[in-house]
């Protein structure tokens, strides 16, 4: 009984495939023919030789936008680090001399071991000093160090 | 004093009594309904600066100030009609003219009274095109304080306190219209010891503390309610502490302390030392158990060195020796504490030597600051203690053990003095919420908790008892003392029984109420 149930769910999974094989090609014939239709049929991108443009609305690593000087727009008041949902920013302020800024960040880290770019920070600023528009997707590493951005590497 | 006639009134609606002479505003509050106000502060005489706690009275055609009109019998009065609350914007809309918009880096922002009003009643777009004034954004005012000029809304709070309150008057308005601006007369400071109060009693962000400046935000401090143990005053504290981050460690727990509101002991103000030197809390804390058994440091836990002491002292019980025990005691201990302090040590071992360490009294001054450094000195005088001081010779004959509450020695004696006087005395135990130079002269150094991490209850210079809970909670293995103590009464097995009930603060000042007539008075 068991055996009949296993051949079933492998013909069962051929259909899945055989369908889907069919429906993109019925669609890609259509579209062959110049007939327009809602549905478009699915194109396999060779990543990572080829890749899809993002989208302009993407999130991805995130960066501190600069002051005309080159100083960090951020003046520390920790609204990004209050709204983050996984608690993966860490902010210590401290005093600058000019009366215009005031308060800037001495130590401002994103864990991204930790994040979960829903974006909530860019959301957040007042300053519009966090931006997640680097296009940088490809995050992963061998070291768990290397995903704790400080300052310095959110400011390149 | 012959009472004052009360009067009828109704604030929306709601019939509402108040003594004859109150105002629009204290009626309302007394009742649970909010008026919005910026300038009023109970403590004050009111001014009428901020206008933005107009209402409606039935029967007067212009909109009037609540903080400033008195109570009159069958006044109607209406507090959020469509004309108050247009009227409030309008207020607003001219208050925020000149106010920056910086809240980001504003250390009120969370708590500032504007920012609550414009949610409430504003949410306007300012009709102001023109650009706002500039003004000083970083004056010293004093040694704690900072004035953001550009932020203040001239509601004078700070002025009239400084009139008021101490009377020392360093704060003026200067110029007139829109030059208007608080600022310190001519090459004064405020200097005096209830600056901070400016800090907490500004309704923006105008005056702000350089201690508190850029730490944190308002809004991660999580309030616990104390007593102030710096001097024997018993002021109302509140302690502000941060809670922590999941992934990163904060550089201390304590932010700030404020005042809390008590109309008989400090009303709504502290003093600078109660506000500022909250240090102690976090700074050198003994919060492991630190054992030393013929030179060697020894693990040992909690129950462990409870059961050391207990055994320490049964032998000394079957010698029948219990003369020869010697305990240091503070007035930073709760009147639980003490009273357990003395059941055990003074009605059930008879020691002979029992003596009091505090910090040396300094100056005072006529306001809240007494001279005593101690919480909780008429406590133990109240119960029994005869408050003898410590001296190094006291131990000098035969004392077998010696066990010592709280770091003061430190305070009252060198350390090489204090070495050589306990050098021939074979058991030393340190129950002390604070790492000193004491601990290599102990055996055994047990950590408690201070004030702010324990129940209980103090008595003040006046005689006012007053109730405890925890504002913080202990860090490491950190007990409090009332945990040692009664642990330690039970250990000793005189009389098990009766402290086995004896395990929390209420069942001690239960005790302490049926034993003691001043503290039967108090309940």
């Amino acid at each position: 009984m068991r055996l009949i149930r296993y051949f079933f769910e492998i013909i069962r999974g051929f259909c899945i495939t055989a369908r889907h094989f069919f429906v993109n090609i019925f669609f890609h014939i259509l579209n062959l023919f110049g007939i327009k239709t809602k549905r478009r049929g699915a194109v396999t991108i060779q990543y990572p030789e080829q890749r899809a443009a993002l989208a302009s609305r993407h999130r991805s690593l995130h960066r501190m936008m600069k002051r005309e000087d080159g100083k960090p727009r951020c003046v520390a008041c920790m609204l990004c680090a209050t709204v983050c949902p996984s608690e993966c920013i860490y902010i210590e302020a401290a005093e600058e001399d000019d009366p215009d800024i005031q308060k800037y960040p001495a130590v401002f880290i994103i864990d991204l071991n930790r994040c979960c770019f829903c974006g909530f920070c860019v959301e957040a600023c007042p300053e519009d000093a966090i931006r997640m528009d680097t296009e940088q997707i490809e995050l992963a590493s061998y070291d768990r160090k290397k995903l704790v951005f400080d300052i310095d590497r959110l400011l390149e | 004093m012959k009472e004052k006639p009360m009067v009828k009134i109704f604030i929306d609606e709601k019939l509402v009594e108040a003594e004859e002479g109150k105002t629009i505003l204290q009626a309302a509050e007394a009742a649970g309904i909010a008026i919005p106000h910026l300038c009023y502060h109970d403590a004050f005489e009111p001014r009428g600066t901020c206008r933005l706690c107009l209402v409606e009275i039935e029967g007067i055609p212009k909109l009037e100030l609540s903080c400033s009109t008195t109570v009159k019998e069958g006044m109607k009065v209406r507090t959020q009609t469509d004309r108050v609350r247009e009227a409030r914007k309008g207020v607003l809309e001219f208050l925020l003219a000149e106010h920056p918009m910086d809240c980001p880096i504003c250390d009120k922002a969370g708590e500032c009274k504007l920012q609550d009003y414009y949610e409430e009643y504003g949410l306007f777009e300012s009709s102001f095109a023109e650009s706002k004034t500039r003004r000083e954004k970083k004056r010293d005012i004093g040694k704690n304080l900072i004035h953001d000029q550009e932020r203040c809304i001239l509601c004078a709070r700070c002025v009239r306190f400084m009139d008021e309150i101490t009377r020392t008057s360093e704060l003026g308005i200067f110029e007139r219209g829109h030059e208007c601006v608080v600022d310190v007369y001519d090459g004064m400071l405020i200097g005096n010891n209830y600056s901070g109060n400016l800090a907490e009693l500004c309704p923006v962000g105008a005056i702000t503390d350089k201690d508190f400046r850029f730490k944190t935000r308002t809004w991660f401090l999580d309030k616990g309610k104390s007593v102030c143990p710096l001097c024997s005053r018993g002021c109302n504290i509140s302690i502000e502490h941060h809670k922590g981050f999941a992934r990163f460690s904060l550089p201390k727990r304590v932010y700030r302390v404020r005042s809390e509101y008590n109309p008989q002991i400090n009303s709504y103000w502290i003093c600078d030392k109660g506000r500022y030197e909250y240090s102690y809390l976090d700074k050198n804390r003994q919060t492991t158990i630190h054992a030393v058994k013929n030179g060697q440091p020894v693990p040992m836990d909690w129950e462990q060195a409870l059961d050391h002491c207990a055994t320490e002292i049964k032998k000394l019980i079957y010698k029948n020796k219990t003369s020869r025990i010697a305990v240091v005691l503070h007035s930073w201990l709760s009147n639980e504490e003490l009273f357990l302090a003395k059941k055990i040590f003074l009605d059930d071992l008879q020691a002979k030597h029992i003596y009091f360490s505090d910090l040396p009294s300094e100056e005072g001054d006529d306001f809240l600051l007494t001279s005593e450094r101690s919480p909780n000195r008429k406590g133990a005088l109240e119960l029994g203690f005869d408050v003898k001081p410590f001296a190094l010779k006291n131990v000098e004959d035969t004392i077998d053990i010696l066990i010592v509450f709280g770091a003061f020695l430190i305070e009252n004696f060198n350390p090489a003095d204090i070495r050589e006087a306990l050098t021939h005395i074979p058991v030393k135990i340190l129950i002390t919420p604070q790492e000193s130079e004491l601990n290599p002269l102990m055996d055994l150094v047990i950590p408690s908790a201070h004030i702010a991490e324990k129940e209980g209850s103090l008595t003040n210079t006046d005689g006012i008892v007053q109730k405890f809970s925890p504002a913080l909670v202990p860090p490491g293995s950190c007990h409090s003392e009332l945990e040692f103590l009664s642990g330690l009464g039970k250990g000793i097995e005189e009389n098990f029984s009766f402290y086995k009930r004896l395990s929390s603060g209420d069942a001690v000042r239960k005790k302490m109420a049926e034993d003691i007539l001043f503290f039967r008075e108090k309940e």
